[in-house]
């Protein structure tokens, strides 16, 4: 489908924002019209890409004029279609707003522009000695504004936090054309509403970021890893929750089961054990003393309770190849099958091992093939549905798994997004989670943010509803 | 206006294909496969290993963006238009993406097929570069005879060396006049041009010391003609490491000029000849020192499946090496090496570090050579913008990729950088020229060579 603006439009954006800044080929339109969510796809009528809040400005400006939705994007590796848009219009990419701002020893703070590469970020001031901690799985491919929008975790989130804990202070373009300024470098503010939070995680709804300041922190002096091998998963959720409650917050502790260790022996063949029904990698970190303490403690805890074998890394490279399963891990159950349904749910600790035993009923009952790992530290679990997105029997059957799943996720007081977000893919789920009060208030903010529904339509709320995001 | 709902959430069982069946919009003959196609999920990890994509920032020039427009052809939502098919010739095919991929997503050879759709008349190519390919593809490239005999090796080296550079340089329009003066203000800038290799070496060179083994020697055509100093290393090196080695004289092109074309067919005979002479002799080894033909030959067995008989694509695919990855295999004799006194950094060949996964292996081979030291340049494995004729084809694009390899090789300090494939070879040969620096580029080859005590094949001259 060719894109519906007049040639004329088009060539008053051209003339506005530089040629380069303005795609509308088809074949363009066909590559702005997904992000890394299955299944979905929906064509963007223009592709812009603003250099300055200015031009952002001005790219709202022409959405309000031409009547056009408009939405925001980043890398497009999002996993619940927030960029997606899902009514047409305008897709405002803001990868080529790169530069690196600032980096402030003295109040240590990085401010940066929307599109920056978190690792780019993270890069930058680990070069000047010092920590950016949020690290999504995309963080080599992920925006910072994404990040923000999204409030995406990483694997660093038991003790570090995900991207809210470290934003400072933001800027933004609202629909009406303003700029928003939110929060600062102080490190207390509490003059007023808290624009800086409900931008966090708003999913491109509310406001266009157009500048990210994030605190940063003196990193880590030193590192230990280990990984231990359970018999059953249960056992593999209950370490965990022991290890928390011995007092200990380690960097990471993620989980594999069965399903993703046998999917990595296929892909990699690294001597993994094969009829192990769980795997836990574990890093603390901080002052050496302490972490030598720690490793030993987390050690006897996982003695304790039983896991099947330990192994500590004594050198970096053990360490690296310890932590080779989980960094593969990804990439072995992507190759297993044509479509790869990635999920996220995530409930207390405390209930790992019973999330993880519905997951097992529900596989047999659904009959698919379910890998799954995650956050474990969080609660967050990453259901991995290997399917095939021409098989539609097998999708709806897909789709019954995870609904029911969220049913227990939401019983134990879970929720149905740890860090994806709802964009299109939930946005079935959120009343369920919040219930029909929550979501009205929510609608209310939107509407106190554009009025028109004109900015990233069909995201969070449910689209066919009549008044989506004009309450 | 206010836009329609354009939210298709997609009824995937109009995507079934059957095989055989014809695939969306592509044509029925060499579409890609859409198994493949499929397995692309989108994840973008892909992203900032592309070339073109950090050239343009525009996502259909990148392997995400690439896929997914095929996906749109193959399930009928996308014409076969002359964007996909540009995209499909502006890929470099340089297997980054692949090396990076989750879902182990083959991008480049996705596009070779785009390209061989394209071949097939849709969107024809200019007149005068479909004549000269097509003579170069179909008459010359498959017979080395002809292409020695004609004086074909001067022709093509204007034609591909002096063209390209001068499009490169745009020296034309600095300098204008005709190309033949220009030629020879570039003369300096190309290889000395040998006589070819392939007549002057018998078809069988013995091994010196105690014998180790025999193999064979894949001589690549443009090795043969634009670099034969190397090709007559690879053959000393292997020769004094212990092995005799068979030069079959009916050998011909592997065929990757002519998938990089589009033009699969001829790639296709020339791969069931090329496997039926060297299976008639009794080798440990097929040696290339062409990471572009080494990758080429290794993928033979989806190149000729069903044309041939698998055992024998077996065969012939579990013999193929790299000569790095060979040689160090096999474990380099290193006692009566001579000292190359020189401090280098090497460049990973995209068909040798992305296509073959060999990235060790030179450097250990780099290690085994008395008095050579290696420093590391960032992006080693990085595209130089040689890509076969992509240089031709997208000259100012070449430029940049080839600036940022430049900028990374310069930091370095080295006295040279090395490489293992003639395409990379003459680009960072140029690049050192065009900069005015003082480094040289070499095929790593040449530098094992000159540490030999002594030489099996003597010199042309
Ligand atoms: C393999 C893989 C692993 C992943 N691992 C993790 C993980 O560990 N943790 C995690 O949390 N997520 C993870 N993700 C999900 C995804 O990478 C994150 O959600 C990321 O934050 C998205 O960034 P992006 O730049 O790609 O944004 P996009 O996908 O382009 O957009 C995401 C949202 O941000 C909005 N947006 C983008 N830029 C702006 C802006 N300037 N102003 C306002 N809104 C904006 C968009 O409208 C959209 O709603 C993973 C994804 C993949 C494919
Ligand atoms: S080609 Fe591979 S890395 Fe790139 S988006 Fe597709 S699956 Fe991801
Ligand atoms: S093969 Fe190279 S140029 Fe082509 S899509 Fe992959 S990374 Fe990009």
């Amino acid at each position: 489908m060719p894109s519906r603006l007049s040639a004329q439009a088009i060539r008053e954006l051209e003339r506005r924002l530089g040629k380069e800044q303005v795609l509308h080929e088809t074949e363009d339109l066909h590559t702005y019209g997904y992000d890394a969510t299955p299944e979905l796809k929906s064509l963007p009528d223009v592709v812009l890409f603003p250099r300055t809040a200015e031009e952002v400005a001005y790219v709202v400006e022409f959405a309000n004029q031409n009547g056009l939705p408009l939405s925001p994007r980043g890398s497009g590796t999002g996993l619940s279609g927030g960029s997606i848009p899902a009514e047409g219009g305008v897709v405002a990419v803001m990868t080529r707003m790169n530069r690196i701002l600032e980096i402030d020893e003295e109040n240590l703070t990085a401010t940066v522009e929307p599109g920056v590469i978190t690792l780019d970020l993270a890069s930058a001031v680990a070069a000047r000695g010092l920590f950016y901690p949020p690290d999504p799985g995309s963080q080599k491919v992920s925006t910072i504004a994404g990040n923000v929008a999204e409030n995406a975790g990483g694997l660093r989130g038991l003790k570090y936090g995900v991207t809210r804990d470290y934003v400072m202070a933001l800027e933004a373009v609202l629909m009406d054309g303003s700029h928003l300024m939110t929060g600062g470098k102080a490190v207390k503010d509490v003059a007023g509403y808290s624009f800086r939070d409900l931008l966090v995680g708003s999913e491109g709804t509310l406001g266009i970021v157009t500048k990210v300041t994030v605190s940063l922190i003196p990193p880590p002096k030193a590192k230990k890893t280990m990984v231990a091998y359970f018999k059953d998963v249960a056992t593999a959720g209950q370490a965990v929750s022991e290890i928390v409650a011995a007092k200990i917050i380690p960097a990471t502790l993620e989980i594999l089961d069965n399903t993703t260790i046998n999917a990595i022996e296929d892909y990699v063949d690294i001597g993994l054990p094969r009829e192990m029904q769980g795997l836990l990698l574990v890093e603390v970190d901080g002052h050496p003393a302490e972490v030598e303490e720690e490793a030993a403690e987390i050690h006897e805890v996982l003695q304790r309770v039983g896991a099947d074998t330990i192994r500590i890394a004594q050198t970096d490279e053990e360490a690296e190849d310890l932590t080779a399963a989980r960094r593969t891990a990804l990439s072995a159950l992507a190759r297993v099958s044509p479509t790869t349904i990635l999920e996220d749910s995530t409930v207390p600790r405390s209930e790992l091992a019973s999330t993880f035993n519905e997951i097992a009923r529900l596989t047999k009952k659904y009959q698919l093939t379910v890998g799954t790992f995650g956050h474990a530290g969080d609660g967050n679990l990453h259901p991995t549905a290997l399917t095939d997105e021409r098989n539609t029997e097998e999708i709806t059957r897909v789709h019954a798994f995870f609904s029911e799943l969220y049913d227990h996720v939401l019983a134990v007081g879970g929720t149905v997004s740890g860090e994806h977000g709802i964009g299109m893919a939930k946005v079935g789920y959120l009343e369920r989670q919040i219930g029909s009060g929550g979501v009205k208030v929510m609608r209310r903010i939107k509407n106190a943010f554009d009025p028109d529904g004109r900015l990233n339509p069909g995201k969070m709320f449910i689209p066919e509803d009549p008044g989506n995001g004009r309450a | 206006m206010r836009s329609e709902p354009r939210y298709t959430k997609r009824d995937a069982e109009q995507a079934i294909h059957k095989p055989g069946e014809r695939l969306g919009n592509f044509l029925p003959e060499d579409a890609p496969s859409y198994e493949d196609i499929l397995q692309c999920m989108r994840c973008g990890f892909c992203l900032p290993h592309c070339p073109t994509f950090a050239i343009t920032n525009r996502e259909r020039s990148s392997p995400r963006g690439r896929a997914q427009l095929a996906k749109a052809v193959a399930q009928g939502e996308l014409e076969l238009s002359e964007a996909v098919c540009y995209e499909g010739f502006f890929c470099l095919d340089c297997r980054a993406c692949t090396t990076v991929c989750p879902a182990g997503v083959k991008v480049g050879p996705i596009m070779e097929h785009v390209r061989a759709q394209s071949r097939n008349e849709v969107h024809p190519l200019p007149p005068g570069w479909r004549q000269f390919r097509e003579f170069l593809l179909e008459y010359m490239l498959p017979n080395h005879d002809r292409l020695e005999d004609s004086m074909l090796a001067a022709r093509l080296y204007q034609r591909l060396g002096v063209q390209w550079m001068v499009r490169n340089s745009h020296l034309l329009e600095l300098a204008p006049g005709t190309l033949g003066e220009t030629a020879e203000k570039m003369d300096g800038m190309l290889p000395k041009l040998e006589p070819p290799l392939r007549n002057r070496v018998p078809e069988l060179v013995k091994a010196r010391g105690e014998k180790r083994g025999t193999v064979a020697y894949f001589i690549g055509c443009i090795m043969n003609l634009m670099y034969p100093e190397v090709s007559r290393a690879t053959i000393n090196t292997l020769a004094h490491q212990g092995f005799d080695v068979v030069i079959p004289k009916s050998a011909k092109c592997c065929g990757a000029p002519h998938l990089t074309e589009g033009d699969r067919e001829t790639a296709r005979q020339l791969g069931e000849h090329n496997v039926e002479t060297f299976l008639r002799w009794d080798l440990d080894a097929i040696v290339t020192d062409c990471a572009g033909c080494g990758a080429a030959l290794k993928e033979y067995e989806e190149l000729l499946e069903g044309r041939m008989d698998e055992r024998y694509l077996h065969e012939f695919r579990s013999r193929i090496r790299d000569v790095s990855e060979f040689l160090v295999g096999a474990g380099m004799r290193t006692e009566d090496l001579k000292p190359v006194d020189m401090t280098i950094t090497y460049h990973d060949p995209c068909h040798l570090a992305h296509a073959q996964g060999i990235a060790k292996e030179p450097r250990q081979l780099i290690e085994a050579i008395p008095g050579l030291k290696l420093v590391e340049m960032f992006e080693s494995n990085w595209c130089c913008g040689s890509g076969a004729n992509w240089g031709l084809l997208h000259p100012e694009e070449s430029e940049q990729v080839l600036d940022r390899k430049m900028a990374n090789v310069v930091k370095t300090e080295a006295d040279a950088v090395v490489t293992l494939n003639p395409g990379c070879h003459m680009q960072l040969a140029w690049g050192v020229r065009r900069s005015g620096l003082d480094q040289k580029a070499y095929h790593l080859m040449e530098l094992v060579g000159r540490s030999l005590p002594e030489e099996s094949v003597p010199p042309a001259s």
